[in-house]
């Protein structure tokens, strides 16, 4: 990880985290995390009971797994459920570490506490959930059943040896009994330090096709989203909010609100007011009829037009900060047969999940107590506290089911209001809630970005000389504010450039910050997004200058990366590169590697009539080894046609500091006549666990574009393709 | 007093007769599978059925449906065919829009029992899904149009 990714001290950062993310190319999804943590702490959590805070229950064996006494599993999973599939995952392992059906085991999502905080934090992101905690679950689910065992053997005085444990229950020669019936015995004892982990070989579930525990709620209409969260007595309250980023309201009058029948109150909360109602209809009304003032703000002339005069500026502004700066570049580019320059441009995007953001608060007796749909529970978790005006210890926080996060639930930006609006209603829960406007306006964007690459060709075309330069506004001075200066490296802005598995002996990356401030967070691969289309297009135009077909000439460059080279070639072989196409069809191919995976894509499309086609995406995933297939491979399709989605339509632009695309008829998302059909393969590599959620995102736009262009003659350099076509 | 039936059960409502449908089957019949998107029609997430037809209830004024039989996700009885087809492939991710996505898909399988493609693409456009389902929408519709 680059230094220059370190997090001031000012922000209260993990700074252990550092030596988790190393390696990882740059990786930015950095969650700000307790202060206590940064004082050398293992970032590998406790198991044991204790450190199960508020999750502590009777039948708990180690802080993940409790057996009731009717042999029912609850597992406590340290990961937010968003669709990703993280907590089937978690229970596949449990079960098959322990030996029961999956069909007895529940999913609880934690509520804060040392054994769920990784490096001092809790939180979902980075495709953290599987393969950071994957060898941990083993083991805690393997301690629980070496209690289990030793509980029962003691039972029976028999030898532990003897004790075997499977389908949910114990066996020692006649000996027989479900494990409930030892579970408040084993739960005395201390998990043992090195349990014995089962063959892999053994699983039932681990590696197979498990249906998720999630879905049967989800079809029926049952599953609890924040919104349909109730407690007794709640009001809703209704966000009216400043649209322009960082803005808020002068003042106000209350009276049009308070005369809508069945509004109870008017809250003054960050960046607007709450209306407060009995019903979510009558919140609304309420806000629609407030009158505010605008507080004047320094964003108030923000504007995507003078962002991109901006950007082209830092384009080939002599100053930026290094990332990268191999061998000798311009020496390269002086020895060069030919050299081959471009600039790429990609908007701001939103993660836009079909979710608005809402939460639930009550204030009551000085503790707080918060239900949201959250992908930083410690996060919000302290801003509740420093909201309320509490400490952390009086604030409880339980964690919702999320209707879609992909890095926006990252931010905990709505959290204040709702405290706000429990705190002005001492005893009375409040639902706070954002209408779609409030959500898109809001921002937290991927924030746009343009880039300058150059390369050189000697002349056999080969690639022996590769400059890069990157600049926009920097994604986490607005994620975690404060944590960089004007001038300084933005890791997310280089990564996954930066360590590149390309044989490149000459390679400079640099960065020139030009900040505006829109609100900007991780989205979906964060930085890996723009910068894989900005590197793998480029890499399309220098195949094309050195006369190559693009697949060989990345076979070239990978030449000694045999573990890269079959990723590139099994994406070939199962896209059928170089088939014959219909009239007018073109295929596009692009590689790359993030969050410790390597991907490969072939995408067919066409352009008709100026409308572009995708025919057919076949993407392919080393991500070491793959723990639940049809999961991942849901997450592969999915990631696949979002990825589709932003590179073809979509585009959030600023004008006077405010967004202009405020709902779906405006922010335009892929729909089902335009999604292609995804043929998915994995490869198990062996390698040490990769994301799934992630990775296959990155290498779809510039596959995708890479087909368009050729398709088209022409090369597309902007993003969306949509508004690229018409330029 | 507006009366709504839902899912076969009259309600009397003591609402504004311009509260949306959304609001008065979450909020005073109390169901809440059916979900908030965008509040302008423009996403799909609040499909119900309305005598049979598919609507969007972020924006049909309750004084308009007044009388007319509501069928909500939760109406399907949870082992409906499309429900059944949806478990089986395991379409939904986060989930949040799969309550209209299958009450679209039920509608146009009342309509037109073996829907081709391009059926599809026309019943199903106004249903957004952030998560990239679409494909296992697509192959679910198929499977629950070959079982029905």
């Amino acid at each position: 990880m680059d230094t220059h990714m370190m997090p001031s001290p000012a922000t209260a950062l993990d700074l252990s985290r550092r030596a988790i993310l190393a390696g990882m190319g740059g990786l930015a999804i950095a969650v700000s995390l307790p202060a206590r943590a940064q004082q050398g702490a293992s970032p590998v959590p406790a198991t044991n009971a204790a450190a199960a805070g508020a999750n502590a229950q009777g039948g708990m064996l180690t802080a993940y797994v409790v057996v009731k006494p009717d042999s029912k599993i609850v597992m406590i999973s340290p990961t937010t459920e968003m669709g990703q599939g993280s907590q089937t995952a978690h229970a596949a392992i449990i079960a098959d570490e322990l030996g029961v059906d999956i069909a007895s085991v529940t999913v609880e999502t934690a509520i804060p506490a040392d054994a769920y905080r990784w490096g001092g934090s809790m939180g979902s992101g980075g495709s953290w959930g599987v393969r950071r905690w994957s060898a941990h679950l083993h083991r805690a689910a393997a301690q629980a059943r070496e209690m289990l065992v030793q509980a029962a053997a003691a039972r029976w005085k028999v030898d532990p040896a003897s004790v075997t444990l499977a389908d949910g229950r114990l066996s020692s020669g006649k000996n027989s009994l479900p494990i409930g019936e030892v579970a408040a015995d084993a739960a005395k004892l201390t998990p043992p330090e090195n349990p014995t982990l089962r063959d892999r070989t053994t699983f039932r579930y681990v590696g197979h096709k498990v249906p998720r525990l999630d879905i049967p709620a989800k079809v029926r209409g049952q599953q609890v989203y924040s919104l349909d969260f109730r407690l007794p007595g709640m009001l809703y309250a209704c966000a009216r909010l400043n649209p322009v980023f960082h803005g808020d309201i002068a003042r106000f009058d209350e009276a049009p609100a308070l005369a809508v029948k069945g509004v109870k109150k008017v809250v003054k909360v960050k960046d607007g007011v709450a209306v407060l109602a009995d019903t979510v209809w009558a919140a609304i009304k309420g806000a629609d009829a407030l009158t505010v003032t605008l507080a004047p703000s320094p964003q108030d002339k923000i504007s995507s037009t003078a962002l991109a005069a901006m950007m082209r500026e830092g384009l080939g502004a002599a100053q930026a900060a290094p990332s990268k700066n191999n061998g000798d570049v311009d020496a390269a580019f002086k020895a060069a047969a030919k050299t081959v320059t471009a600039d790429y441009a990609v908007p701001y995007i939103s993660h836009a999940p079909m979710e608005t953001w809402s939460s639930t608060a009550l204030f009551k007796d000085g503790k707080l107590e918060i239900w949201a749909p959250t992908q930083v529970q410690d996060r919000s978790l302290r801003t509740a506290a420093a909201t309320a005006g509490i400490a952390n210890e009086a604030v409880t926080l339980h964690t919702l089911s999320l209707g879609g996060g992909f890095g926006r639930r990252l931010v905990d930006d709505g959290v204040p209001g709702s405290v706000q609006c429990a705190m002005a209603m001492p005893g009375t829960p409040v639902k706070f809630f954002w209408r779609r406007e409030d959500e898109m306006e809001r921002g937290y964007y991927r924030p746009a970005q343009m880039a300058r690459l150059t390369g050189a060709l000697d002349a056999k075309g080969n690639l022996t000389g590769l400059a890069i330069r990157t600049t926009g506004p920097s994604m986490r001075r607005e994620f975690l504010p404060g944590s960089l200066k004007d001038g300084e490296l933005d890791g997310s802005s280089v990564q996954d450039l930066t360590d590149l598995r390309y044989g490149l002996p000459n390679y400079r990356l640099d960065y020139a910050m030009r900040h505006v401030a829109v609100t900007a967070a991780p989205w979906r691969a964060v930085g890996a997004t723009q910068n894989a289309f900005f590197l793998e297009c480029f890499i399309d135009e220098l195949a094309a200058a050195a006369g190559k077909d693009p697949v060989a000439f990345r076979r070239e460059l990978l030449k000694d990366d045999a573990r890269a080279l079959k990723v590139v070639e099994t994406a070939a072989a199962k896209g059928n590169w170089g088939a014959k196409l219909p009239p007018g069809h073109a295929q596009g191919f692009a590689y790359f590697a993030s969050f410790n995976a390597l991907s490969a894509h072939v995408v067919e499309a066409s352009i008709v009539d100026g409308v572009p086609k995708v025919h057919k995406v076949t993407a392919v995933l080393d991500c070491g080894s793959v723990v639940l297939p049809d999961g991942a491979r849901s997450q592969m399709e999915g990631g696949v046609i979002m990825s589709l989605s932003t590179a073809l339509f979509e585009a959030v632009t600023v004008l006077d500091g405010k967004a202009e695309q405020r709902n779906f008829d405006s922010y335009r998302l892929m729909r089902i006549s335009e999604a292609p059909a995804v043929d998915v393969h994995f490869i198990e590599s062996g390698e040490s666990l990769g994301g799934v959620g992630e990775p296959g995102l990155p290498p779809t736009t510039p596959a995708l574009v890479n087909a368009l262009s050729t398709a088209l003659g022409r090369r597309i350099r902007s993003l969306p393709v949509v508004e690229a076509l018409q330029a | 007093m507006i009366e709504l039936k839902v899912n076969g059960k009259a309600h009397q409502l003591d609402a504004d007769p311009d509260m949306p449908l959304l609001w008065a089957i979450r909020d005073l019949v109390g169901l809440t599978g059916t979900k908030y998107g965008c509040g302008v029609a423009a996403c799909g997430a609040c499909t119900v059925h309305v005598d049979g037809m598919p609507v969007r209830a972020c924006v049909t004024p309750l004084e308009s449906v007044a009388g007319m039989a509501v069928t909500t996700i939760e109406g399907l009885g949870g082992d409906h065919p499309v429900q059944k087809a949806w478990e089986e492939m395991q379409v939904p991710q986060c989930g949040y829009c799969q309550s209209g996505q299958i009450m679209s898909a039920v509608a146009l399988l009342a309509e037109t029992p073996k829907p081709t493609d391009a059926d599809i693409d026309s019943a199903m456009d106004g249903n957004l899904c952030r998560c990239g389902t679409y494909p296992r929408i697509r192959a679910a519709i198929k499977r629950a149009a070959g079982a029905a």
